[in-house]
């Protein structure tokens, strides 16, 4: 906005669309100098921690999977390694496949709902997935088909597509046959041609010319693209085990946000997500997703955030290939679990959820029960690095209109594919509230 | 027909559509419970099929007030059904069907005025009356229908 060099400019967006959750963003500006960005985050605090305490171990699945309705598998799977951790459980090498399986079908269905019906439409200029769907039909229904494909192996594995309630500590209630898993394997075909052919449409988008110089986070295990398990790595010489977490990582609560923003401690603001797995984990990609990641033109370092979209479908790709992989060699475990002999014990674990690093702690008593349950999800992680990003962002696009300044905003915010139901489900109770 | 009720089973009045698909049920008409992602909706008709759709929602009437819609004549008022943020609702579901042009042949949405949508609460006992008598009424129609 040409004219506007000298006066105050503000730009709010008083509830965030295509995120889950309830936020408004806020960016004040004198000129077209950015003074002011908050990612206010209003959606109420949920008390998940505090639930917690007092119920027994086998409890904590179930009660964390209820944080989310699109990643309950993310908080399933930190919360039963934490307690494993904690207890000192060995899984059968099976079930620890079967979890990457079960965790796969989670990427598939969030990522394929992010990429097509989210973020797709800030790319392709449109308010929202419907009127996309108006001109891009196929591109829509190959998102609907690919999301369908997620749930259906959520619901084999976990019971039901949202809230599974398979997952236990020490393993699964209850494990699928071999055929009921091989039946899978056609959809999964369809689903890796699909998100192949999804890579390629979206590295075809215009993207800003935006690139950050950030910590990137994630786990990196020995071997294997990070879902479940690995070392906690960053770009800027971070390698611990997640025990260590709390050593290195902060809380802080701002005023203007009901979800804590993390930091590295006396580093500041990191980056979770698919963009920090990518980077630190390429190698660790199976060669079709590292051969379509050279072929959308995709860097390792990847330092540009609009570019998520590209690298969230060539995660897609990955987590169909894992699938049919883990599928085509699983053997039924002779027991679903193993058994798990209650002592008193801390464990904490991290794993991928779709959006990012999630990390949990418990304390248990020697009755089984959580005396302390610490949660950490990953857009509270990511909640300063989104502000920083907004600072220098709209600095580059200040002199646009307000309302395309407004929309890229948005888009930038829908970067991170934010989750702010999760973010805020662990506030303490002292809120300080503007 | 197809009858599909449409909610959250643990958040009170949010459980309307649910509580109608089962009522209907106990009075021997097919009836199916749909919870969570409202985008599977898409895939559960085909376009001969006439539809309902049974879901709380939010526009302002009275607790209770059973509001119709034919979802082929418009859209669907999309602030009245957004109650998940986890998810697309019932709204956003039909429009992108509509869109795709994956409407069925009929499609009716009645709409069940909630105010309480609390985790584990209880259903309004207006909430309830209504349930009831949109019920029996959707069995009436089903009944004729079948006979007819």
């Amino acid at each position: 906005m040409s004219d506007t060099t000298h006066k105050s400019r503000t730009i709010k967006v008083d509830c965030l669309a295509r995120v889950e959750g309830e936020g408004a963003l806020f960016v004040k500006l004198k000129g077209d100098k950015v003074t002011e960005v908050k990612l206010k985050i209003f959606e109420p605090p949920r008390l998940f921690e505090a639930f917690l305490r007092g119920r027994h171990f086998s409890e904590a699945p179930d009660i964390t999977a209820r944080i989310c309705g699109i990643c309950p598998i993310a908080y399933q799977m930190s919360a039963v390694h934490a307690i494993e951790r904690a207890l000192g459980v060995v899984i059968d090498p099976a079930v620890r496949l079967l979890r990457r399986l079960f965790y796969c079908a989670e990427w598939i269905e969030s990522h394929a709902l992010h990429v097509f019906l989210l973020h797709a439409p800030d790319f392709l200029g449109y308010p929202d997935a419907i009127q996309m769907a108006r001109d891009h039909r196929e591109l829509v229904e190959t998102g609907l088909r690919l999301k369908k494909i997620g749930n259906r192996v959520v619901s084999l594995m976990g019971g039901r597509e949202i809230h599974p309630v398979s997952a236990c500590v020490g393993g699964f209630y209850k494990v699928p046959a071999e055929p009921e898993l091989r039946e899978l394997t056609e959809d999964l075909k369809w689903a890796l041609d699909a998100s192949l052919k999804t890579a390629r449409v979206v590295a075809g988008f215009d993207f800003p010319d935006f690139e950050q110089d950030y910590e990137f986070v994630s786990l990196c295990p020995t071997d294997e693209y990070p879902l479940n398990e690995g070392r906690l790595v960053s770009n800027n010489g971070l390698d611990i085990d997640v025990a260590e977490y709390e050593d290195h990582f902060i809380e802080q609560h701002m005023k203007h946000s009901n979800a804590l923003h993390s930091m590295l401690r006396g580093r500041g603001s990191y980056l979770v997500g698919p963009l920090a797995r990518y980077n630190l984990n390429f190698a660790r990609f199976p060669e079709v997703a590292q051969q379509i990641s050279r072929d959308c033109g995709l860097t390792v370092p990847c330092r540009n955030p609009f570019k998520s979209i590209v690298v969230r479908s060539v995660e897609m790709v990955f987590a169909c290939a894992e699938a049919m992989r883990i599928i085509e060699a699983y053997a039924r475990p002779e027991s679903p679990r193993v058994p798990v002999a209650v002592h008193a014990g801390v464990g904490s674990a991290a794993t991928e959820a779709p959006r990012g690093t999630l990390y949990h702690r418990y304390s248990i008593d020697d009755r089984g029960l959580i005396r302390f349950a610490k949660i950490v999800p990953p857009t509270s992680q990511n909640q300063k690095r989104i502000e920083e990003d907004l600072w220098h962002f709209v600095s580059q696009v200040a002199s646009r209109p307000t309302d395309e300044v407004t929309w890229k905003c948005e888009q930038a915010v829908r970067n991170y594919d934010p989750c702010i139901s999760c973010a805020t489900h662990f506030l303490r109770l002292q809120i300080e509230r503007e | 027909m197809l009858i599909l009720g449409c909610g959250n089973p643990d958040r009170a009045d949010d459980a309307a559509g649910l509580l109608v698909a089962a009522r209907l049920r106990e009075l021997g008409i097919d009836a199916h419970a749909r919870s969570g992602d409202m985008l599977a909706l898409i895939d559960e008709w085909n376009s001969e099929q006439a539809v309902i759709l049974v879901d709380a929602v939010v526009s302002g009437s009275a607790r209770g007030a059973i509001t119709t819609w034919d979802a082929r004549r418009g859209a669907l008022p999309a602030d009245c059904f957004s109650c998940s943020t986890h998810a697309l609702g019932v709204a956003e579901a039909v429009e992108l069907a509509r869109a795709l042009g994956r409407l069925p042949r009929k499609l009716i949405v009645y709409g069940i005025e909630a105010t309480n949508f609390e985790p584990g609460g209880s259903l309004s006992p207006e909430v309830a009356t209504a349930v009831e008598r949109l019920a029996q009424d959707l069995a009436a129609t089903a009944r004729l229908l079948n006979s007819a």
